[in-house]
Parts: structure tokens; C-alpha cells; sequence
């Protein structure tokens, strides 16, 4: 382009919260260069393959944006485009994007989804992205991803409280565990982002309220139905004493084939991703989730009532945490919140929760996009703290003359 | 349509009945032991005056009285004996009825909503699920509710369609139109549901028979006008089918303006007008000097 170079990049170093940086970048238009990636690696220098495909994936649903790596790949300079979401033209087919993850991915499809929910909000059109491919693992990882159940169920209802809630989609078209060694998957899934607003609402969310239902997702993929109940069973051993409103619901389908070619057989299929898992979320009577995640191990060799039980004490202990967004969802809430109207908005949240690493990195990081700095008190509640947020009014530029 | 809704009505009356049959025996017994019930009253709070309250263990076994009585009042006596006989070696059976299939229903559609695409908005299923058998329990409200929608609904029918009631068939019992007048009833509640046209309406016959039709319907409603002037009464205003504005699609190659037939252009005095532009008035003929 020939338009005058704008500031020079932000700099950034390290491997460590490179996606939400990058999902800062292309909120806020400004270039980045993340330098030493995986520097000190011998083995894998530089960029892992689920980065390559993020950045891939900001490349689909941007428009103009300019992405250079260095020769090792430790080095990516970032220049974001317009957010043009799955409009046609833009390298997408029938108004789908069409993204397919390497077979070595060791991340969920969680671990894009999220991010892409942040972005869909200020695309120009609607954000239809399938993901495909050998790499995508629906469930929950050993890399610490939530499974897309958990995002569909405690993730996108976030949303409504910024004022996004129509025609919000994700399609489990097929499930898949991680494969072994916990790389690749054959599964599918489908976000459909369709509400596409100018600024998110100004939140003001003080008060958690009390539990007051459990719903949870079982899942076995491959293996037999039992392990569902076992674990459903194991799970509301715990939970019922808590939450007496408490179902999960089953969900057993067969292992999905990947293509493996061979020597005389060129159409040949393998089974990959089989195993379980448990997703539970709790809803307080103040609309707030609060949500755990568990799968079973791709060496295998666990117990259904354990992961059930596990998951149950996960989705305790994320309950105990308090505040009004989970450990999962604060990211999420805060970085909406960072980017609505220039309005003070505010959230109670954990102490734990609020002194986490990727809390206080998200921090520091808007402070360095040129977002305002968070005002902490203590809340009413002890342990829990309320963050008020100014926001930018950066917003959607794509729908800024509307 | 209109069967139906007298099926329903029928239904409807036999459910009204119902209640107000068991109403009656209920008076009767209590009339029956209203007097008792008030001396015993009596003589227990006189009773308690004196010496320590009573226990009140004997309403439960006189309500058992009062049912047995209603149930057969001729063999009371007899009864009770073989209700004593059969206690010594009768099996206690305890049923073990919940209502299962309810929260069952529950599970069904909350799973339908959980598990669905769309992140779940559990609130709304779950109160709708929840809304549902409080309905049920007043169930009497709900009822004359619905009868009186009912009713309300034929009224308004009544009324819209009253002009379509043959005054000779209006004596019948039946309030609802019947044979011709029915279909057009119809007719007329689908248009007013947002029917395009009648179904009534033929679409297809003769060029000649529809000129017919036209001519009789603008002769009636001329006529209609005409009385109305002479009797002095105002009618509403007459519409007249506005003309379409619409610009003619000359096709490619054409004439840009007037008509062109039999290898002349023709013009029409509107289409020399356009052309010529307003002559002579205000400031149209001094732009004309050149």
C-alpha cells in the first residue's frame, strides 16, 4: 500500500500470550513485531505450528493485513488489516471460511475459537468460519484448552451481556479427543458470529449471586457410552449435595476418520481422536457461569469416575474463586470491556482470578496498545475485587460510517 | 372451521357441568352436618373450659366416615364391618407413583435447548418448562378464560358476518352461518388472516362473461350512488384506480418519444408538450432566445 507508514510496530519478545496479542493488534490497528519466539529452542525454534495457523486464520478473516516472518520464524512482524469477517471475495466460499488445522496441532479448537469470538464483534460482515482438517480436537487438551462445549455454553453467552446475542452459532458437526500424543484430531466445527455491532456495551456486573443450576456435557468419542455414565455419575456424586438442579447430558458418537495413505492403498482411513470427556458449567441466579473441563488422557489409562470426579471438584474450586467471571471467561470480558465506549464499566472478579499470569499480562498489554489502566478496589464480598475499565471507543472501524 | 368450534363449545359446556354437579353434593352433606359439626364445637369449648385441651386425633377417622357415607349411604353399617375383617390380614401396599414422566419431559427439552448449536439461553426453557404445570393447577381459571376468548371470538364473528345470515335461517338455533354463507364467511376470515385474493373469486372464464361481471358490478354500485344523492344520504368518496406513472420501457433502438407505428412517429399534443417545454411562461421563453 502507499499509504503513509503509520507508527512504528509495537515490540513485544516471547512465545507467551502471542495470540492475545495479536487479537489486540487487530482490535486496535496497531503493527506489531514479536521478536524471539521459541528463541532459546534447539528442537523447534521459532513459531509453532498452531500459531502458524492463527496467524493464517487472521489472514482469511482480514483484510490487508501484512504478515512477515523472519527466516527462523522467531520474528513476526504483524501489520492488521480491516476485520472483514467471511464476506465473499475474501477467501471464503459461500460466505464460509474454510480453515484447516496441520495435523500436528496439539491445541484445542478452543484455542482459536476464543479469540475469534473477541474479533467477530467489530468484522465488518459475519464471521462463518469452519474448521477442518486432521489438527482440530473438540475437546478439552492436555495444553490446558477448554473444549468447544465449554465455549459454546459459558463463552458465547458472555456475549449477551455486551449487548451481542443474535445469531450466534457453533456447530459441533464432529467431535473428536486428542489424538495420540496428544497431536491431531478428525473433528469439526463450525462458528457462526452473526451479530456484528458498532461498540460493546458498558458492562456493570458486582454481584455473583449463588449457584443455582449445573448442566454439564458428556462425552465419549469412539469408546463406549458407559464411560458417560461413569463419569456422569462420579460428577453428581460431588455435585448433587451442591446443586440438586444438576443434569449432564450424554453424547456418544464414533471416532472420526482422518485420510493416512499407504503404499497400496492410497484412500485409506485411520481412527484418531478417541477417548472422553466431561464439560460442566454452573449458572448463578445472576446469570454468571462458571465452567470445568476434563478429557481423558491420549496415552489413555484413566478412570471415568475419576475424570468425573476431578472435573466436579474443577468446576467447585471455579466457584469458590467467586467474582462474576471465571478464570476462563475473564479474558474475554475484560479485553469487551477494554474496547467499549469510552465509559466507565465495571466487574467484580476473584482475587485468584484477577492475580492470574494471563490477567495481569492482558493488563499490561492493552496499557502498551494504548488502552487506560484498570482501577481495582476491594468488593463487597471478601476475596473479590471489582476492575473498572475505561474503554477506548476504539469499536468497529468497518462500521464506523453506519 | 365452524364444526369444530361448535365440537369444542359442546366439549366445553360438559366440562362446566362437571364441577357444578360435585358442588351440589358437597352442599348437601355439609348442610347435613353443619349442625353437628357446630354443637360439637360447642361442647368441646366448654369442655376445654374446665379441663385441658382436647386432641384433635378424630378429624382425620370423621372425614373417612363422611366419604364412605357419601359413597354408599344405604350400607354404611355393613361396611364397616368388612372394612374391620379385612385390616387383620391385609398386605400393606405402598405405590410408589412420582411423577416421572413429567421431569422427564423437562430433561427432553432442556437437552434439546442445551445441546443445541446455539450457546443456551437455559433461562427461558427452563421457566417455560417450569410455567407449564403451574398452568395446570388452576386449571378452573384458566378455563373460563379460555371460554370466554371463545365466546368473545363468536361475537366478533357474529357481528363481521351477521350480514351474511340469511334472515329466514337467522331463526334457527345455530348462530353460525351455514351452506353458501359459510364458504363466503370463510372466505372472508381468511382475507381478514391475509389472504391475497378470494377463493371464491373465479379465475379463469370467458372474456365475455367477465365484462359481464364488470359492467354489473359498476352498474350496481352506480345505482347504489345514485339512491344514496336522491335520498340525500353521503357515501364515501369514490376511488378511482390510480393510473400507473410509470416510465415505458422503450426498449433498445426505439423512438426516445412518442409512438412509432406503420414506419411514422407518431406524437401525441402531451408528447409535443414535453418536447416544446412550457412556452411563453415566466422565465421559459426568455432561456429559448439564443
Amino acid at each position: 500500500m502507499t499509504t503513509a507508514p503509520g507508527p512504528a510496530p509495537l515490540k513485544f519478545t516471547g512465545s507467551k500470550h502471542l495470540i492475545q496479542r495479536l487479537v489486540l493488534a487487530t482490535l486496535t490497528g496497531r503493527a506489531i513485531r514479536i521478536s524471539q519466539i521459541r528463541a532459546s529452542s534447539h528442537t523447534a525454534p521459532g513459531l509453532a505450528p498452531h500459531e502458524v495457523s492463527f496467524l493464517r486464520l487472521l489472514d482469511a478473516i482480514t483484510n490487508g493485513s501484512v504478515i512477515e516472518f523472519s527466516y527462523t520464524g522467531t520474528t513476526v512482524l504483524y501489520k492488521p488489516g480491516l476485520i472483514t469477517g467471511s464476506a465473499a471475495g475474501y477467501g471464503s466460499a459461500g460466505g464460509v471460511v474454510r480453515h484447516e488445522l496441520p495435523a500436528d496441532c496439539t491445541r484445542g479448537a478452543s484455542y482459536f475459537i476464543t479469540p475469534l469470538c473477541l474479533l467477530a464483534p467489530f468484522s465488518k460482515a459475519q464471521v462463518n468460519v469452519l474448521f477442518t482438517g486432521p489438527g482440530v480436537i473438540t475437546s478439552a487438551t492436555p495444553t490446558g484448552d477448554i473444549s468447544v462445549d465449554t465455549v459454546r455454553t459459558a463463552i458465547l453467552p458472555l456475549y449477551k451481556s455486551f449487548g451481542i446475542e443474535n445469531n450466534l452459532e457453533l456447530r459441533i458437526l464432529r467431535r473428536s479427543n486428542a489424538g495420540p500424543g496428544g497431536k491431531g484430531g478428525g473433528g469439526e466445527v463450525q462458528l457462526v458470529f452473526g451479530h456484528q455491532v458498532r461498540l460493546p456495551k458498558t458492562i456493570h456486573i458486582l454481584s455473583g449471586g449463588r449457584i443455582k443450576r449445573v448442566r454439564g456435557v458428556a462425552y465419549a468419542i469412539g469408546v463406549a457410552g458407559a464411560n458417560n455414565a461413569r463419569m456422569i455419575e462420579a460428577a453428581r456424586g460431588v455435585l448433587n449435595e451442591f446443586a440438586p438442579d444438576t443434569y449432564i447430558y450424554s453424547d456418544v458418537s464414533s471416532a472420526p476418520l482422518i485420510p493416512a495413505p499407504e503404499r497400496n492403498n492410497a484412500n485409506a482411513k485411520r481412527k484418531i481422536g478417541l477417548g472422553f470427556g466431561l464439560s460442566l458449567v454452573a449458572e448463578s441466579n445472576t446469570g454468571e457461569l462458571y465452567s470445568a473441563d476434563i478429557a481423558s488422557a491420549p496415552s489413555g489409562g484413566e478412570v471415568p469416575e475419576d475424570l468425573g470426579k476431578r472435573c466436579a471438584f474443577q468446576l467447585l474450586e471455579s466457584v469458590a474463586q467467586g467474582g462474576c467471571a471465571s478464570h476462563v471467561a475473564a479474558p474475554t470480558m475484560l479485553t469487551l470491556m477494554a474496547m467499549g465506549s469510552e465509559d466507565v464499566g465495571r466487574l467484580a472478579l476473584g482475587k485468584e482470578v484477577l492475580g492470574s499470569e494471563q490477567v495481569v499480562q492482558l493488563a499490561r498489554d492493552l496499557r502498551d496498545f494504548g488502552m487506560s489502566g484498570w482501577g481495582m478496589k476491594d468488593a463487597d464480598e471478601e476475596g473479590e475485587a471489582v476492575v473498572s475499565i475505561v474503554g477506548r471507543g476504539v469499536g468497529n472501524v468497518g462500521r464506523k460510517i453506519a | 372451521m365452524a364444526v369444530t368450534l361448535g365440537k369444542r363449545k359442546r366439549r366445553a359446556e360438559v366440562k362446566a357441568e362437571q364441577p357444578r354437579k360435585r358442588e351440589r353434593s358437597w352442599s348437601r352433606s355439609e348442610s347435613e352436618d353443619d349442625d353437628d359439626e357446630t354443637a360439637r364445637a360447642l361442647f368441646q369449648r366448654a369442655f376445654e373450659k374446665k379441663f385441658q385441651p382436647l386432641e384433635v386425633t378424630k378429624s382425620t377417622s370423621r372425614d373417612e366416615e363422611d366419604e364412605s357415607e357419601d359413597g354408599d349411604e344405604d350400607d354404611g353399617l355393613e361396611s364397616d364391618w368388612s372394612g374391620l375383617s379385612e385390616d387383620e390380614d391385609a398386605v400393606e401396599v405402598v405405590e410408589l407413583s412420582q411423577p416421572n414422566v413429567g421431569a422427564e419431559d423437562g430433561f427432553d427439552s432442556g437437552k434439546k435447548a442445551f445441546m443445541s448449536s446455539r450457546p443456551p439461553t437455559i433461562d427461558e426453557i427452563f421457566s417455560k418448562a417450569t410455567r407449564k404445570p403451574t398452568k395446570g393447577s388452576t386449571s378452573e381459571e384458566t378455563g373460563t378464560e379460555a371460554a370466554n376468548l371463545k365466546n368473545d371470538l363468536a361475537l366478533q364473528r357474529l357481528l363481521k358476518e351477521s350480514h351474511l345470515l340469511d334472515p329466514s335461517s337467522f331463526s334457527k338455533t345455530a348462530s353460525n352461518p351455514e351452506g353458501k354463507g359459510r364458504l363466503k364467511a370463510l372466505d372472508m376470515r381468511l382475507q381478514d388472516l391475509g389472504a391475497k385474493s378470494s377463493a371464491l373469486q373465479q379465475e379463469k372464464m370467458p372474456v365475455s362473461h367477465r365484462k359481464g361481471i364488470t359492467t354489473k358490478s359498476a352498474n350496481r354500485e352506480a345505482t347504489r350512488r345514485k339512491e344514496a344523492m336522491e335520498n340525500g344520504i353521503i357515501l364515501e368518496r369514490q376511488k378511482f384506480a390510480a393510473k400507473s406513472q410509470k416510465k415505458r420501457d422503450r426498449g433498445i433502438g426505439g423512438p426516445g418519444v412518442g409512438k412509432f407505428q406503420g414506419g411514422t412517429l407518431r406524437l401525441s399534443s402531451r408528447d409535443l408538450k414535453s418536447i416544446e417545454g412550457s412556452k411563453g411562461k415566466g422565465k421559459g421563453g426568455k432561456r429559448g432566445k439564443r
